[in-house]
């Protein structure tokens, strides 16, 4: 999902019509406040990935403090903001860039580039949102599955697990169904992949 | 009156003052005049006292001198006496020798008056004669025999003459003597002498002794038996006491003199000794008060003249001072180092100076002429002076009349400041004021151009956004031709709107061109010509304005044509930078031109300004280059004055020319369109020349 935030009526209607030409679901919002109504609601992180595309100018708030805001919050990883700038703004999105946008685009712009810019923001939201989710299984663990989980990716047998840690045959069974249920995996050798 | 430090008190001065070794000449004549005062009132003292020795001595030795007299006169009688009783008593018997002798006796007595009765007696007591009775009296002359044989009974038969007083105390001057008269050894006789003595001192003593001195006759008793003070009484002051003796019986004779005492005060030396003294020292105290007064006022002046020679030597102000010809007189070290030479060579001299630069002379001398006749105005006035080296620098003068003691004026006084640092720095604010304004209004262009990008960004993003999407459509197979027209119909609408931004814009600008207004330029160029000579007075160049006379009124945009001429003298200025100071010259001239000479506005008289000035010129590089934006050949310049000067020109229908000046340098001119039928007529300002 492409989120356009610009507070130009004419522009929100042309990016939205240039992005549908080239298939990528929009949505619009007049200003940086109504999408930060989105945030607090949860993004609805979508299967083909998501993007920003953020105007710098605007009244009230800026795409800078948008920004700012959103990557407090650690979620500019899993929706890769591009910045729109007039001349004057060129800095500012350059020290933005530094502090994590994905990219910033001068206006007037070269519109299939922006595109297909989106299209590469939305592909590397998708391995963020992939990256994220694999954290957050792994935190759901156990002191005692992360060490048994350790040992599976060293690719020792359940006997020698238990032998090392010091406990039966059979709980190191029950961790590992544990682990391969909370990771959401069926062997080993996905896990392996998940890890990697 | 605060004293700098560095001047030395007198006391430091002269140490030796504090030990009071400096007082010790006046000791010395303090001395001695004490001891000439005291020697000068001894003198008379001793004067005094000499006179009195000596008149006490002149006492004695007339004393001495009566004593003698009397003495003499005495033994005389004795002697005569004693011839005639010898006589007497050789002759006895003969009565008719005898009467002749008693004649002798009685001559000799009438002619000594001090002798008031002598008496011949024989060795038997008989009276042979005497000076005072007959013979033929015998009863008077035994009474007389025998008051003489009592008075001296026992001595009768002595041969040692002998005087008693007057057995009378009623003739206590009286004094009888015996003189025996011997005769083979014997005593044959005796004269028996009654002595006056009171006249035996008027008759011996002469009278001038008498005169100055009371002469007194003390017997053994010292009652006085006899005195003369013809004179008047003694002063009891000269007084001598002298013994005379008689036979067997002594008198004093004291002598009293009659002067008194020398008296030291009447006596005039002394008194013009005392006076003199007295004038001596009170001239001296004067003097000394007097030379304590000067020593004073010349530590006061020493004082006075090491403070001003301080005050004169702190000062960064050069000062100057004339006498009424315009020789200099006085030029302080700060005035030397200004201009770099030394004092010596400059005070004496007269005009021209070694510090006048020589483009300025004339004004020097017009302001020379105005300071001898005594016209030239209180307030200061700057021009430029010359150092030693070349060097032009800006000067402050302030003249001021000098005036002496009684009044009258002996010259002028300048001060001169070099104003140089601070034309530098008024320089600098202005440089500085003129690139925060050229800042200011690139700021103000850049924001509007800002404005202007972003009001027409926005637009041409949107059109370019429709488009491409329009494109990106077209490109799918399933094609709907209206979703074309919508994205279509709004990339119209879009540059339409992109259309009325620029057509604002134009509008905008137009606007500016219904400033013009009639103007009259000699007008207009003397309210610039203070801004020009601004910028002129610190670069050290003449400018030089030539106005037509009866000019045309032109129409322009006032401020659009002062920026023009401001900027154009302000290159010239500039180009002439590097010229030795007598070649800067910068020339404004305004003339009429007439038609013929341009095909263009054949109908039309014109009028033409020009700025010249003497300066590097412009190369043919440069010639091509002039009117490119952003091109300059100065190292601070924004390369937008020609340009903007060009801009205003040509928006007055004029077109700004350059060519080279037939003496070096550039000639920069343009010409606007004569109002006609409105000409201006103007008086009396011909041609101003600055």
């Amino acid at each position: 999902m492409l989120y356009i935030v610009d507070d130009e009526e004419v522009l929100r209607d042309a990016l939205g019509w240039l992005a549908q030409s080239r298939q990528i679901k929009n949505q619009s919002f007049a200003s940086a406040a109504a999408f930060l109504e989105l945030v607090h609601g949860g993004i609805p992180f979508s299967e083909e990935g998501d993007c920003l595309l953020l105007d710098v100018r605007m009244p009230e708030m800026n795409g800078i403090a948008l920004f700012d805001i959103l990557s407090a919050q650690q979620l500019t990883q899993r929706l890769p903001v591009i910045f729109l700038t007039g001349h004057g703004d060129v800095p500012m999105a350059v020290d933005a860039l530094k502090r994590g946008a994905f990219d910033f685009v001068e206006k007037p712009f070269n519109d299939n580039n922006l595109m297909d810019r989106v299209q590469q923001a939305m592909t590397a939201s998708l391995k963020a949102s992939a990256a994220f989710d694999v954290q957050k299984r792994l935190q759901s663990l156990s002191q005692r599955e992360r060490e048994v989980l350790d040992l599976i990716l060293l690719g020792r047998m359940n006997k020698q697990i238990a032998d090392d840690l010091g406990i039966s045959m059979r709980t190191v069974e029950v961790h590992r169904s544990n682990i391969f249920e909370k990771m959401q995996i069926k062997s080993a050798v996905e896990l392996a992949g998940l890890l990697k | 009156m605060p004293i700098p430090d560095q001047i030395p008190s007198p006391s430091k001065r002269y140490p030796l003052t504090r030990f009071g070794l400096v007082s010790w000449p006046w000791l010395l004549p303090i001395v001695l005049v004490l001891l000439f005062v005291a020697v000068l009132l001894w003198l008379p003292w001793q004067a005094k006292k000499l006179e009195a020795n000596e008149r006490q001595e002149q006492l004695i030795a007339d004393t001495l001198w009566v004593e003698q007299a009397l003495q003499f006169q005495f033994t005389r009688n004795q002697e005569s006496l004693s011839l005639i009783a010898h006589d007497f008593i050789h002759i006895a018997n003969d009565q008719t020798q005898n009467t002749q002798l008693l004649e002798r006796l009685r001559l000799f007595v009438s002619s000594n008056h001090e002798i008031a009765q002598a008496l011949i007696f024989d060795r038997r007591q008989q009276i042979l004669g005497s000076s005072l009775l007959k013979l033929d009296q015998p009863a008077q002359i035994e009474v007389l025999r025998q008051t003489y044989l009592q008075l001296n009974k026992l001595q009768f038969l002595s041969p040692k003459p002998q005087c008693l007083p007057h057995p009378d105390p009623k003739q206590i001057d009286g004094m009888i003597c015996r003189f025996p008269v011997v005769q083979d050894g014997e005593v044959a006789g005796n004269v028996f002498v009654n002595y006056r003595l009171q006249v035996l001192l008027d008759e011996t003593v002469p009278w001038w002794f008498a005169q100055e001195n009371e002469l007194r006759l003390l017997n053994f008793d010292e009652k006085v038996v006899a005195k003369r003070a013809a004179g008047g009484f003694g002063r009891n002051v000269y007084t001598h006491n002298r013994a005379l003796e008689f036979p067997q019986l002594n008198f004093t004779l004291h002598t009293n003199s009659i002067k008194t005492e020398p008296k030291l005060l009447s006596n005039l030396l002394v008194v013009s000794v005392v006076i003199l003294s007295l004038g001596l020292v009170w001239s001296l105290i004067a003097l000394w008060r007097d030379i304590n007064r000067r020593l004073r006022a010349e530590g006061a002046l020493r004082k006075e003249a090491a403070f001003r020679a301080a005050m004169e030597n702190s000062l960064v102000t050069g000062l100057r001072a004339r006498d009424m010809e315009g020789r200099l007189t006085y030029v302080n070290p700060s005035f030397c180092k200004m201009i770099g030479v030394p004092a010596d060579e400059l005070v004496g001299r007269l005009p021209p100076m070694p510090y006048w630069a020589p483009e300025a002379t004339e004004t020097y001398q017009e302001r020379f002429a105005q300071i001898l006749t005594g016209t030239v105005q209180p307030e200061a006035y700057e021009t430029i002076y010359q150092r030693a080296n070349g060097e032009r620098f800006p000067v402050l003068i302030h003249e001021s009349a000098l005036v002496d003691e009684h009044g009258k004026q002996t010259g002028w006084m300048s001060s001169i400041l070099d104003v140089s640092e601070l034309k530098r720095a008024e320089e600098l604010s202005r440089q500085h004021e003129e690139k925060m304004h050229a800042n200011a209004r690139l700021a103000t262009m850049g924001e509007m151009a800002s404005m202007l990008a972003h009001e027409l960004n926005q637009p041409l993003a949107a059109i370019s956004s429709y488009t491409t999407g329009a494109l990106n459509i077209l490109e799918q197979p399933n094609l709907e031709p209206m979703h074309l027209r919508l994205a279509l119909e709004k990339a119209r609408d879009q540059a339409q709107r992109a259309g009325q931004v620029i057509k604002s814009v134009h509008e905008f600008v137009r606007k500016r061109e219904t400033a013009r207004a009639p103007l009259a330029l000699d007008e207009l160029i003397s309210n610039l010509l203070p801004l020009v000579e601004l910028q002129a007075h610190s670069a050290q160049v003449k400018v030089q304005v030539e106005v037509q006379a009866h000019l045309p009124m032109v129409a322009g945009d006032r401020v659009l044509l002062e920026q023009v001429i401001l900027n154009l003298s302000r290159n010239a200025i500039e180009a002439m930078a590097q010229n030795p100071p007598e070649l800067r010259h910068l020339k404004i001239v305004v003339s009429q031109i007439h038609s013929n000479e341009s095909d263009k506005f054949s109908t039309q008289s014109r009028v033409q300004i020009s700025v010249q000035d003497r300066g590097h010129g412009i190369n043919d590089e440069v010639a091509q280059q002039l009117f490119s934006p952003f091109f300059s050949t100065k190292s601070s310049g924004m390369g937008m004055g020609l340009n903007i000067c060009r801009t205003a020109v040509e928006f007055h229908g004029g077109q700004l020319q350059h060519r080279p000046h037939p003496q070096g340098g550039t000639i920069f001119e343009f010409s606007l369109a004569a109002i006609t039928g409105e000409a201006k007529d103007l008086q009396g300002n011909d041609s101003q020349e600055k």
